[in-house]
């Protein structure tokens, strides 16, 4: 499948394959002859020699013969660089039978009869030849270099939206346009469903899109790993040409290309060009799926993980208090000698259970909603003073005795947040630092905008978080004293930190002088806030 | 003799739930209508013009919101709605179809008995109408005069200010979704300008609560909408 040297350029460039004669007879753009077939150019290789003698004719007493010579010789070579060498010829041709008809004496006369004058001639028309062969070959070499860069250009840019592809679809599609943009005509990536036979994609084709290719060709190609369709031995009168995609584990599908000019396309460069194209789109495509396999697996480990750990925790967490629940109303039912004293004691044990149990259902399904990318963000602007306001209130019970210092800064702007959400990340920070720090120690809440987004910080005045676990702290049923009375269930912080990346925040925490933990979040301002239409009448009548 | 003690209406479809409720309330001397579907509740609503709803919105014939619709195209029957769905969607979206109060499973007994007390208050109390003066801890509102004091100093409110405390007001003790506020105070066209409603209720906050950030009276239902304190014992 390998092409020549990418630096070649053949002027007669010939398909390795057999070829249709239709496709024969098409002429080829890149072939360099093709522009001194241009019969202007002929034209100008005899007309500039017509206008220098015209210039020349009446300074014919003044000039010497060997000056004419060279101002021939000077629109040979403008010839040579515009038309090319053979029309350059022409003109040196032109120039001769001119000197020696209007120059050299005898004028009017093609006979030259000063041997000087021959001599000369022959040296310009030498020298004239000479140089239009070098002008030739730099033209051919600006024409090489121009063509690489254009395909450099065409591969830089096909290469470039490749690299920003992630999904399968999306790197196809590329493919598509780029092969349709550079060789024209339709084409379409054709690829074994799960059956291992080729099939037509489920997604609806592109507008350029080729369609209603042939399965069965296809198919064969796929099995065969060999190209068929127009151009080739086998299938030769479909219309488009099969080409399979060889991935580095064998054949991974088919590119079906309907080809504007086929023998344009099967040239040794266009040749090379293609492949280079299907095999930057396989190769793009392989690594699109490698990639989501690699992730897939990272998913069904942690997710293996978080199954394991979930599994332990839940069964000390939620059946100490089901063991409570369970004897405490199995004895309410059955014992009929208790007394009332008692019997409300059971009833409060059963309540106070359960309420546990509510709270940790709460947080396992709010982080598993959460984990299983569940939750889309309702983002509404909200004033961070209303969602603090909210977190405090809703525990309100548990801060009763506490002493808070809330600081909000003046002039808070609205921010776009999911308010429900956050104010679950303040529950949770408020709830912690409520449980793990002793009662009369006051809580400091404050509240400020950066220039990049809203800052939250909460701290406590409890012994802290050390230094080594303030990264662990936030992972999934991580406690400090795991048997602890005071723990939950270990998600408290796992879910601050869902939410708060959810919103392209981070939160960290940190401990304060004299001791304490603090907790601190920062969330992003996406957009400016919006602004209101102040009222007409600012007081009331 | 007495009067007739309210009859509550109960729609939810888990039997155990249902029992545990209807013999709670009767216990409360309420009497109690538990039915299991949307369809058999529709039809009781009609014909035995309970005093109150408790609806269950996961329902298996019926959908809960499908039930409020319907009942609001001719029923003022006060609806608290009982549910285990908690998402704020689901309450913001009962609470604009018409039902008046939301109680998310579990929740305590206490809890609900002072719900329903205080809905059944509001439909004796104001069958018509709205109370002239609404008065809660410091905070007093007069709505004919628009005159609004806390702690007997007059606090000057701009008529926006006015009209979206005065929303409240009518709804004391009792949610209003954002939808709503922004519909009854600005318009139907701004129901999508939800930080209207934030900037106003910062500025009420801040005229009327002596610290706006643990506010006491404009309480924040988060991602539904706000309350207006109501003592409970006027």
């Amino acid at each position: 499948m390998s092409g020549p040297d990418p630096d070649f350029y053949l002027p007669e460039a010939e398909g390795p394959l057999v070829l249709k004669t239709k496709a024969r007879s098409v002429n080829n753009s890149l072939n360099p002859m093709r522009a001194e077939h241009n019969y202007k150019h002929w034209f100008w290789g005899i007309a500039i020699p017509l206008v220098l003698t015209l210039i020349d004719w009446p300074f014919r007493d003044i000039l010497t013969a060997s000056n004419i010579l060279m101002f021939y010789l000077l629109g040979v070579f403008f010839v040579a660089i515009r038309f090319g060498f053979w029309p350059s010829i022409l003109a040196s041709l032109t120039n001769a039978a001119a000197f020696a008809y209007f120059f050299a004496p005898p004028i009017f006369s093609l006979a030259i009869a000063e041997p000087e004058n021959l001599a000369g001639l022959a040296v310009t028309m030498l020298v004239g030849a000479v140089t239009s062969k070098l002008a030739e070959n730099v033209r051919h070499q600006a024409r090489v270099a121009e063509q690489g860069e254009r395909r450099a250009s065409v591969l830089y840019r096909l290469g470039k939206e490749l690299a920003e592809a992630r999904l399968e679809t999306e790197i196809i599609e590329i493919g598509v346009r780029h092969l349709h943009a550079e060789f024209g005509g339709r084409n379409t990536f054709l690829f074994p469903d799960h059956n291992g036979q080729v099939d037509y994609p489920d997604e609806p084709p592109l507008d350029i899109s080729l369609q209603g290719a042939d399965l069965e060709v296809a198919r064969w190609v796929f099995q065969h790993g060999q190209m068929a369709g127009n151009g080739t031995e086998i299938f030769s009168d479909e219309a488009a040409v099969y080409m399979p995609l060889n991935g580095s584990t064998g054949t991974i599908g088919v590119l079906v290309l309907e080809a504007v000019n086929l023998r344009q396309l099967f040239s040794p460069e266009q040749r090379q060009l293609l492949d280079t194209f299907v095999n930057q789109t396989i190769h793009t495509l392989e690594r699109a799926s490698l990639a989501e396999q690699a992730k897939e697996a990272t998913l069904k480990m942690q997710a293996e993980t978080l199954r394991n750990s979930l599994l332990s925790s839940i069964s000390h967490d939620l059946r100490t208090p089901l063991a409570t629940i369970i004897g405490a109303a199995s004895t309410l039912e059955t014992d009929d000698h208790l007394n009332e004293d008692t019997k409300r004691k059971l009833a409060g044990a059963i309540n106070e259970e359960a309420q546990r149990m509510s709270e940790l259902t709460t947080k396992i399904l709010e982080m598993a909603r959460l984990e299983a990318g569940e939750v889309v963000l309702n983002r509404q602007w909200y004033s961070p003073e209303e969602i603090v306001g909210s977190a405090l209130r809703r525990l309100d019970k548990k801060l009763k005795t506490r002493q808070l210092n809330v600081n909000m800064a003046d002039g808070l702007s609205l921010i776009q947040v999911d308010a429900v959400l956050l104010q679950q990340v303040l529950v949770n920070l408020l709830d912690n630092a409520a449980k793990y720090s002793p009662g009369g120690r006051p809580i400091d809440i404050a509240v400020e905008t950066t220039p990049f987004g809203l800052s939250i910080t909460v701290a406590d005045n409890g012994p802290g978080v050390p230094e080594a676990l303030q990264q662990k702290i936030f992972d999934k049923f991580f406690r400090i004293h795991p048997e602890s009375a005071q723990s939950g269930v270990g998600l408290g912080l796992s879910i601050c930190r869902a939410i708060v990346e959810a919103h392209g925040g981070d939160i960290q925490v940190t401990n304060r002088r004299g001791g304490g933990a603090v907790f601190q979040l920062h969330l992003p301002f996406l957009e400016c806030p919006p602004t209101i239409a102040p009222e007409e009448n600012e007081q009331m009548p | 003799m007495k009067a007739l003690s309210p009859l509550l209406l109960l729609i939810e479809d888990d039997p155990q739930f249902r029992l545990l409720l209807a013999t709670t309330l009767e216990n409360q001397d309420y009497r109690v209508l538990a039915l299991e579907t949307g369809k058999e509740g529709l039809i009781a609503a009609r014909s035995q013009q309970p005093d109150l709803l408790l609806l269950d919105l996961g329902l298996p014939d019926i959908d809960g919101q499908e039930i409020i619709r319907r009942l609001r195209k001719w029923s003022e029957l006060p609806i608290i709605v009982v549910s285990a769905r908690n998402r704020e969607t689901d309450i913001t979206q009962a609470l604009d179809n018409g039902a008046d109060d939301y109680l998310t499973k579990p929740f305590s007994n206490a809890e609900l008995m002072s719900r329903i007390k205080a809905l059944l208050r509001r439909v004796v109390k104001h069958p018509g109408g709205v109370q002239e003066v609404f008065q809660a801890g410091e905070l007093k509102i007069e709505l004919t005069k628009r005159r609004v004091f806390v702690s007997d100093q007059e606090v000057h409110l701009t008529p926006i200010e006015f009209r979206l405390l005065s929303e409240l007001v009518r709804n004391a003790g009792f949610v209003v979704t954002h939808r709503q506020l922004l519909e009854k105070v600005w318009g139907a066209s701004y129901v999508e300008h939800s930080h209207y409603l934030r900037i106003y209720m910062g500025q009420l906050r801040h005229k009327i609560e002596s610290d706006p950030a643990r506010p006491r009276y404009l309480l924040t239902e988060a991602g539904i909408g706000y309350r207006l304190y109501e003592e409970e014992n006027v």
